[in-house]
């Protein structure tokens, strides 16, 4: 599984974990693998790098923010939340947090302009998400029950030339 | 005093604090809760929760009108107000008394002489106590600011009336930083306490903030419980606490002086509750009385670990008249030494508040900690509350056994989410001067321990974090 992490300016690393058995992860981060044991012990996760020394684990949702010291991160697992910024009428992006409740469409779907690509329930109340172009779905990076913060680039369209 | 209904109009920490106190004196606690709070973690200690509605501080915690009907609708017999909000404002203390019911906390005049800055170091003087020199009475503009602070020179500080806590203070050097701060600490004062009165008075050097306990009753007895130190300060917040003071140290000449200085304040307007007497001290260690706080504080916790003394049920008892836990001013003796670090949502170098939310919350403690807080996963910290989350408290035979207790306490204390001051604190326990007690409220702007807090973590600290979230989705706790 990879996981993306996202810091205040947009700026990523991603990092992959391996379940092997029950009580051991692999990571591995450019190139390097190394791995952690796990153990649950009276309610609580303990983790050891060494088998022998542990220590106590904070055991975290998903899709939860994380913090390095001073730095925040959103963390994103097995998806990426590429192109934040780059916008543009092909782009679908949350305007406020919401949750996806439905989609409708495809990576490679055709799609007409107004048509319903997502369904987004934000504010308690469920939005059709339109596309706003004529074109072809080139990406999708979430799915079904995934909450979302706002700014993020749910579909992207390439539009027909 | 059994069964009486007693509504803490207050959250967080303190809110638990008060209602552990009510519910092992055998009396009913009422928890409030209110619209910007989805799942207050006080309510977990109190008996009844009550809905106060609204979704900022003026229509919930500093609305009297609102707090008076929720009064007469849950035929409440008395209030306790916590620390800021209501807890010294003189209007709802009368407006209790006028309806019968009981303020756990000291009587309106009481609350009127010292709550008000102004007046307290007037009534100090009159009782032959040390004052700071500054402004009798609050300073209505800018110009008289100016000349007060030239008939007793610069530095001076700017201070609302009806503050604490640091809130609605600023020191200024010069006739320019009067008049860029004064109408911002008016606005701070208002939106804080209520009230936009300022007032003026001279800010001394390399000070030592040493403030004395108090717990008095209603038949005329005022006990002191010792002295703290609470030097360690930033944007005159206090952060780190200890008592007793390591300043004072074994000059039992000067402990005495300013503990029976404060029971003179406290005599002074008949005080019959827990309250704090703050004295500033120069580095010759003389006082001088700055202002007394008439509400129990967010670091009465390291006075009962010294002492023995509950603060807070000796409060309530004192409120309904009922006899306190000791007998005399000699049951009261220092056992050991406390220090208590404030863990604030904030970020631990630039000391600038961080709301977000918890996402993990983990302890492993050493024997000897008390940790008061109202952190659990998934607690949101929102910019309408003080950033202060929890106080980690630590208790010992000697100064030097309660710091390695803290030490150690401090690194089994796991947070995630959001930016805390915990780093901070690392660096401050292992900074020399913080060891040896060598610190004026100075410090964090001298020493700057700020800047010796690591900038990042290394990526075995994001594989743990990793590890984290895979051993929820592993177990399908998602």
């Amino acid at each position: 599984m990879r996981y993306y992490f996202l810091n205040q300016d947009m700026k990523e690393f991603s990092l992959d974990v391996e379940l092997r058995s029950t009580n051991v992860m692999d990571f591995y981060h450019e190139g390097q693998r190394s791995n952690i044991f796990i153990r649950s012990l009276a309610g609580k996760k303990f983790y050891s790098f060494d088998g022998i020394k542990w220590k106590k684990l904070v055991a975290l949702g998903v899709n939860e923010v994380l913090v390095s010291h001073s730095e925040v991160y959103k963390v994103y697992r097995g998806f990426k939340p590429s192109g934040l910024n780059k916008g543009g009428a092909g782009a679908l992006i949350t305007q406020m947090p919401g949750k996806i409740v439905k989609l409708i469409k495809k990576e490679g779907d055709k799609v007409s302009k107004g048509e319903t690509v997502l369904i987004l329930e934000a504010m308690k109340m469920e939005n059709e998400i339109k596309s706003g172009v004529d074109g072809v779905i080139k990406a999708i990076n979430v799915k079904e029950g995934v909450a979302l913060e706002a700014g993020f680039l749910m579909v992207e369209i390439s539009e027909n030339s | 005093m059994k069964g009486k209904r007693v509504l803490i109009i207050n959250r967080g920490e303190i809110a638990i604090r008060v209602a552990k106190a009510l519910n092992e004196l055998g009396l009913v606690s009422v928890g409030v809760w209110t619209d910007n709070e989805t799942e207050p973690p006080h309510l977990e200690y109190c008996q009844e929760w009550v809905h106060l509605s609204g979704s900022n501080n003026k229509e919930t915690y500093l609305n009297i009108p609102k707090i008076l009907n929720l009064i007469d609708d849950y035929k409440i017999d008395g209030v306790h107000p916590g620390y800021g909000f209501l807890s010294e404002n003189r209007e709802f203390s009368e407006a209790l008394a006028k309806k019968g019911i009981t303020f756990i906390g000291p009587n309106p005049t009481a609350v009127y002489k010292m709550g008000a800055k102004d007046i307290s170091k007037q009534v100090a003087k009159e009782a032959g106590v040390p004052v700071v020199p500054g402004s009798i009475g609050e300073v209505p503009s800018i110009e008289e600011a100016i000349k007060i602070a030239e008939e007793i020179g610069y530095p001076i500080l700017l201070k609302a009336v009806a503050g604490g806590g640091g809130k609605g203070m600023r020191p200024c050097f010069n006739e320019e930083d009067i008049k860029n701060h004064f109408s911002a600490v008016q606005r701070e004062a208002l939106s804080s306490f209520g009230y936009a009165a300022l007032l003026v008075e001279k800010y001394i050097l390399n000070p030592h903030h040493i403030e004395v306990q108090i717990l008095a009753d209603k038949k005329g007895n005022v006990y002191h419980v010792f002295e703290r130190e609470c030097s360690i300060q930033r944007r005159h917040q206090k952060i780190i606490e200890e008592a007793p003071s390591p300043f004072i140290g074994t000059d039992e000449a000067v402990r005495k002086a300013i503990c029976e200085t404060a029971v003179k304040c406290a005599k002074a307007v008949n005080y019959d509750s827990a309250g704090t007497v703050e004295f500033i001290m120069g580095e010759d260690k003389k006082f001088y009385f700055l202002e007394m706080n008439t509400r129990i504080q967010v670091e009465h916790p390291i006075t009962e670990e010294i002492t023995g003394v509950d603060l807070v049920a000796n409060m309530i008892k004192a409120a309904f008249n009922e006899p306190l836990d000791f007998k005399s001013q000699d049951d009261i003796k220092i056992h050991g030494h406390a220090i208590e670090l404030r863990i604030c949502a904030e970020d631990p170098i630039t000391m600038l508040p961080a709301p977000g939310k918890i996402v993990g919350f983990e302890t492993t403690f050493p024997q000897g900690i008390r940790f008061d807080h109202c952190i659990y996963p998934k607690f949101s910290i929102t910019s309408d509350f003080d950033p202060m989350i929890g106080k980690l408290i630590a208790k010992g035979l000697t100064r030097d056994v309660a710091l390695r207790k803290i030490r150690n306490a401090v690194d089994g204390l796991l947070i995630d989410g959001i930016k805390t001051n915990i780093p901070l604190h690392k660096v401050i326990l292992d900074e020399e001067n913080f060891q040896k007690g060598l610190y004026s409220t100075n410090y964090i702007g001298t020493i700057r321990p700020q800047d010796k807090v690591p900038p990042k973590e290394n990526i075995e600290a994001f594989f743990l974090k990793v590890a984290g979230i895979e051993i929820n989705q592993f177990e399908g706790k998602v």
